[in-house]
C-alpha cells in the first residue's frame, strides 16, 4: 500500500483543537511506520509550536478576523520529515523569563533543525531525522 | 497524625496540555496545613510547556513554603519531555510511588 506523503491541517487557533491536530499528526506518522518514540517526539515538538500559536500569535492583534493555524507535515527528498506550523498573527520577541519559554527549548531538543519565519505571520519550520525510513 | 495523613496526594493523568490549563491549575492547589505533597503523574502520557509551567510554579511555591513535593513519573514520553525542557533538576521525580512516599515521609520527619 502506498504511504501518505503529506498531511495538511487547517483550523481555528483555539486550544481545544490542539490535541486533535497532534493526534492526526501521530496517525500520519504511524501510517509512515515511524516508531513510537519518534512519533511521540515529533508530536511533542509540533504540540509546542501549536500551543505557542494559541497562546501568543493573536494576542497583540485583536482586530484580526481570521485566527487560524495550519500544520503541514511531509517527507522531503532526503527522507527527512518536515513539519511547518504557521499562523497569521504576530511573533512576539521577548526576553526569556524564569519558569517560561520551555516550548522552543523542547522543539530545539527534538528537531534536527528549527527556523522561524516572521515575514507573513509566523511559520515555525521543524526538520526531523528519520533514521530507518530508507530501509522500509 | 501518622505519616500518610501528613502527605497529601494530588493526581493528574492523560495528556496535560493547553486545553486543560484551568483544570491543571485547579488540581494543583495546596491546603494551608499540607506538610508534604505527592504529585502522582504516573498516568500522564504527555505534557506541553503550558502544563510544565503550571507544574513548575506549583513546585516553586511549595518549596518557598518549605513543603516538599515529589513527582511520580512513569511513562517514558513524559520523562523525556521533562528532560527536553531542561527541568530534570527542577523537580524531585521518582519512577516508583513507594520511593516517592518514603522520600516525603523522611522529609516530614526531619
Amino acid at each position: 500500500m502506498k504511504r501518505p506523503s503529506e498531511l495538511r491541517l487547517h483550523c481555528p487557533a483555539q486550544s481545544r483543537y490542539v490535541p486533535h491536530i497532534r493526534h492526526a499528526l501521530a496517525a500520519f506518522l504511524e501510517a509512515l511506520q515511524f516508531d513510537r518514540s519518534l512519533r511521540d517526539d515529533v508530536t511533542t515538538a509540533a504540540g509546542e509550536a501549536l500551543a505557542n500559536v494559541v497562546e501568543h500569535a493573536y494576542a497583540r492583534s485583536p482586530g484580526t478576523k481570521v485566527r487560524d493555524v495550519q500544520l503541514l507535515a511531509r517527507l522531503d527528498s532526503g527522507g527527512r520529515l518536515c513539519v511547518d506550523v504557521s499562523d497569521r498573527g504576530e511573533f512576539i520577541r521577548r526576553k526569556p523569563l524564569p519558569g517560561r519559554g520551555f516550548g522552543l527549548r523542547i522543539i530545539r531538543a527534538i528537531a534536527r533543525r528549527m527556523s522561524i519565519d516572521t515575514s507573513r505571520g509566523t511559520c515555525v519550520s521543524m526538520t526531523f531525522e528519520v533514521p530507518s525510513l530508507s530501509k522500509r | 497524625m501518622n505519616q500518610s495523613d501528613s502527605i497529601k496526594t494530588l493526581r493528574l493523568s492523560g495528556e496535560l496540555e493547553i486545553s486543560r490549563k484551568d483544570e491543571i491549575r485547579a488540581t494543583l492547589r495546596r491546603g494551608g496545613d499540607d506538610r508534604a505533597i505527592l504529585l502522582d503523574l504516573s498516568e500522564v502520557t504527555y505534557a506541553d510547556s503550558v502544563a510544565l509551567t503550571e507544574l513548575l510554579r506549583f513546585c516553586v511555591d511549595a518549596q518557598r513554603s518549605e513543603v516538599p513535593v515529589a513527582l511520580v513519573v512513569q511513562t517514558p514520553q513524559f520523562a523525556r519531555i521533562v528532560q527536553y525542557a531542561g527541568l530534570a533538576n527542577a523537580f524531585r521525580t521518582f519512577d516508583d510511588r513507594d520511593a516517592a512516599f518514603t522520600y516525603l515521609a523522611e522529609s516530614v520527619e526531619s
